[in-house]
């Protein structure tokens, strides 16, 4: 409902108690009486909670970062860096390309550079040195591209040279994704121990000015606009 | 009664702050039958309540740090991203070439909630680290002086440890921790001998029931007392001062949630609410800063440097047999001899673990990576340091006027950056830790020697440091102002030197110490 209408709603109630009243007296006899309305004090621990599926598993992401061409390199880039092994699922199979177009979207400049650039330019190299797209470049090929680039890094201080900073940033996040992944989780056996990489302790927004759930939350206007208290629309009661 | 002031209430003491150094003056005072009032600017959590274990699948970005949230706490990551005071909310400024890494906590508790609990002693080579090697303050007090709290906080705390430490790491009231090295930790210890490393037993916190935090063994004792009232959201504004007698006598404070504007009055004002927020709240009161440096001398250790290693004996399945000790080199540079080009030194945290290995150790991709990650299973050999920072003037913070708070309150600039002594430690300390593994037989995978931004370590000291000299310092060796005797700062802020201990100990004990010469000198109403 929009909150116009509800407005709406709550001013008709206000206004209209005898008519209201009306109904009530039209009760048929022997009916029983009208029970208050508990709007707001049905639900209870026994009310089933519906079953609901995460969104990406049965729905597909639309575009928002990454041109077409880009997002091709990036799947075969993907393919190449984390294929399936084993039991495992490949990133393919986690859906990484398509995670990774939605974090982008929403990333800061300089993320989206070092995945724009360095998507550009593996293209660039495919052309050059086997005149075809990335997209349909061999796996070895690929591993000609990629293996001068790949370094050995510790947690926060990923390599700065250029194209070695994309290859390992973004060899270090298909591989991240999808072993976060649903279908990495249901490859895995269960494990003997608890598992912090997969499970852990999620803190929701402790009361209400911090919180916070998505980074397009911050976009969103605020529900009640602030406005100067002359030109406030709400009537004044005496109290 | 001025006109304004609702409330009758005058407070004994009223203590801003609810993490290790409020939850100390807390259950020192009440304990001495002083009634305090405690203001915490974030809200409980209650973990029943506020989380839920949960699947990364589950989570909207699949457990990454959460683009554009706290882009500063290099520690969060989507769980814990909710945890962290946020950067709009309360925005701190500085130079976009010397960012700054303030890690904060606003809920009740604190930053007490969530530390990694190592426990360690300040030495008389940071006490007295002037007379040692010439930089920098002397401490107004000594080990000597300290270590009768430092006992009773390390009962209180539980602190795991061994008494293996060499003068530079003074042994404590221990828990004893008699297991035994593991294999490969044995190596290392006989190639870091030669190097001239001590290699200790870790020292940690193990706190009761899982926790070693202000909330379940500091602040029952002060509630059981019946003394101590405590408000949840009260976003501290300014310091009041009694215009009579100049001296603070309360504060303002708004409701986090209300936004409502209130007042509180005291006799005794302490201040524990974390290095920079005590320190912020100080220069937005224009209080205690006859000397001019409030907010200067800012310290912390660097973080983030170190050598990853594998166990070649350890692979293949073979980690449980090898592998699983955790070990503290405390600081041997510049004790008996002198390191070419830093001052003062560094220590390693150093761990053998049985678990995996991350993907970043190897250039490999694909099936070999996965190959290369099962072979090397819990042969992880981890080295990182915690490097003294030294206590610069020109490291500080200001307030910022052009920017505030989503209460009003003003903000903090930080101004600070490291320098080439700290540069050369971290040098210096990834050439001896890859010797020292390539001796003891082991694989170097990745090296790293550019420490993390200022700040990572949320080990953030001085900006209100103590001493003698009430022209060189802020407040004296009870943590007093030197400007108004009822006026108190017990967290980090009083560090004069920064050590490359973490300081929570340190906290807790200077905490407990002035808060006992508080509660004596009320009892013998010299306040």
């Amino acid at each position: 409902m929009l909150r116009r209408d509800f407005v709406r709603a709550l001013v008709t109630i206000g206004v209209a108690p005898k008519f209201l009243l009306g109904q009530q007296q039209a009760t048929p006899p022997g009916a029983p009486p009208p029970a208050p309305v508990p709007w707001l004090l049905g639900l209870n621990p026994k009310t089933p909670l519906p079953h609901v599926e995460v969104a990406e598993d049965v729905a597909a992401t639309e575009l928002r970062f990454f041109s077409p061409l880009q997002m091709q390199t990036l799947t075969r880039l993907a393919e190449v860096l984390v294929p399936p092994v084993g039991d495992k699922p490949g990133a393919l199979q986690a859906g990484v390309p398509a995670f990774l177009d939605f974090l982008m979207a929403s990333s800061p400049e300089t993320r989206q550079q070092v995945y724009a650039g360095g998507l550009d330019w593996l293209e660039q190299e495919a052309q050059k040195k086997y005149q075809t797209p990335f997209s349909k470049v061999s796996d070895g090929q690929a591993g000609a591209l990629l293996t001068p680039w790949l370094r050995t890094w510790m947690t926060d201080h990923p390599p700065t040279e250029t194209h070695a900073d994309f290859v390992n940033i973004a060899h270090d996040e298909i591989r991240l994704a999808t072993v976060n992944s649903r279908p990495w989780f249901e490859a895995t056996p269960p494990p003997t121990a608890p598992d912090p990489f997969n499970r852990s302790l999620y803190w929701y927004p402790i009361q209400p000015d911090v919180r916070y759930e998505s980074a397009e939350c911050a976009k969103i206007p605020a529900h009640v606009q602030a406005a100067p208290k002359s030109g406030h629309p709400m009537p004044q009661y005496p109290r | 009664m001025d006109e304004k002031q609702l409330t009758q209430e005058m407070w004994d003491v009223l203590i801003i702050g609810s993490g290790h150094a409020g939850g100390m003056a807390a259950k020192i005072l009440t304990e001495s039958g002083i009634r305090c009032l405690m203001l915490n600017a974030g809200p409980v959590a209650d973990v029943t309540r506020d989380a839920q274990t949960k699947h990364t699948y589950e989570l909207p970005y699949r457990g990454f740090h959460p683009p554009g949230r706290v882009p500063h706490v290099f520690q969060a990551n989507e769980y814990n991203a909710n945890v962290w005071v946020d950067e709009q909310e309360v925005p701190y400024t500085f130079d976009a070439k010397q960012p700054y890494n303030w890690v904060r906590v606003r809920l009740f508790g604190g930053r007490s909630l969530f530390w990694s609990r190592q426990s360690f002693r300040l030495s008389d080579y940071e006490f007295k680290a002037k007379s040692h090697d010439g930089f920098g303050e002397d401490w107004p007090i000594s080990h000597a002086d300290l270590a009768p709290y430092y006992a009773r906080v390390e009962g209180i705390f539980q602190v795991s440890g061994a008494l293996d430490g060499p003068a530079q790491m003074p042994g404590g009231n221990y828990v004893i921790d008699s297991s035994p090295w593991c294999p490969a930790m044995q190596r290392f210890r006989t190639a870091a001998k030669s190097a001239g490393m001590p290699v200790c037993k870790q020292r940690a916190a193990v706190g009761r029931d899982g926790l070693a935090s202000s909330v379940n063994l500091l602040l029952p004792d002060a509630e059981r007392t019946g003394k101590l009232t405590s408000l949840a959201n009260a976003v501290v504004r300014e310091i009041t001062v009694d215009k009579n007698t100049g001296l603070p006598n309360g504060c303002h404070f708004v409701d986090r949630l209300s936004r409502r504007e209130m007042t509180v009055k005291a006799r005794v004002v302490v201040l524990a609410a974390g290095t920079l927020e005590s320190t912020r709240l100080l220069l937005n009161s224009k209080l205690a800063n006859s000397s001019g440096l409030v907010g200067r001398y800012l310290m912390d250790q660097i973080y983030g440097a170190g050598v990853v290693c594998s166990v070649p004996e350890a692979r293949n399945g073979r980690g449980r047999e090898q592998m699983g000790s955790s070990a503290i080199v405390p600081r041997f540079r510049n004790i008996d001899t002198k390191a070419k080009d830093f001052l003062r030194g560094y220590a390693f945290n150093v761990t053998a673990s049985t678990g995996p290995l991350g993907a970043r150790n190897f250039a490999a991709y694909g099936a070999d990576l996965e190959k290369k990650l099962d072979e090397y299973e819990g042969s992880g050999f981890h080295m990182t340091i915690m490097g003294e920072v030294l206590g610069r003037y020109e490291n500080h913070v200001r307030i910022d006027d052009t920017k505030t708070d989503a209460w009003g309150i003003p903000v903090l600039y930080v101004d600070t950056k490291y320098t080439d002594n700290e540069y050369n430690m971290a040098k210096d300390a990834v050439e001896t830790a890859s010797a020292v593994a390539q001796a003891a037989g082991f694989e170097i995978l990745s090296k790293n020697a550019m420490p993390n931004p200022p700040g990572y370590s949320i080990h953030e000291v001085g900006t209100c440091r103590m001493g003698d000299d009430a022209k060189k310092s802020v407040l004296n060796k009870w943590n007093q102002s030197h400007d108004h005797k009822n006026l108190f700062v017990v967290d980090g802020a009083a560090f004069t030197s920064a050590g490359w201990q973490n300081p929570t100990m340190t906290i807790l004990s200077l905490s407990m110490r002035a808060s006992e010469y508080l509660a004596g000198e009320m009892t013998r109403q010299n306040l």
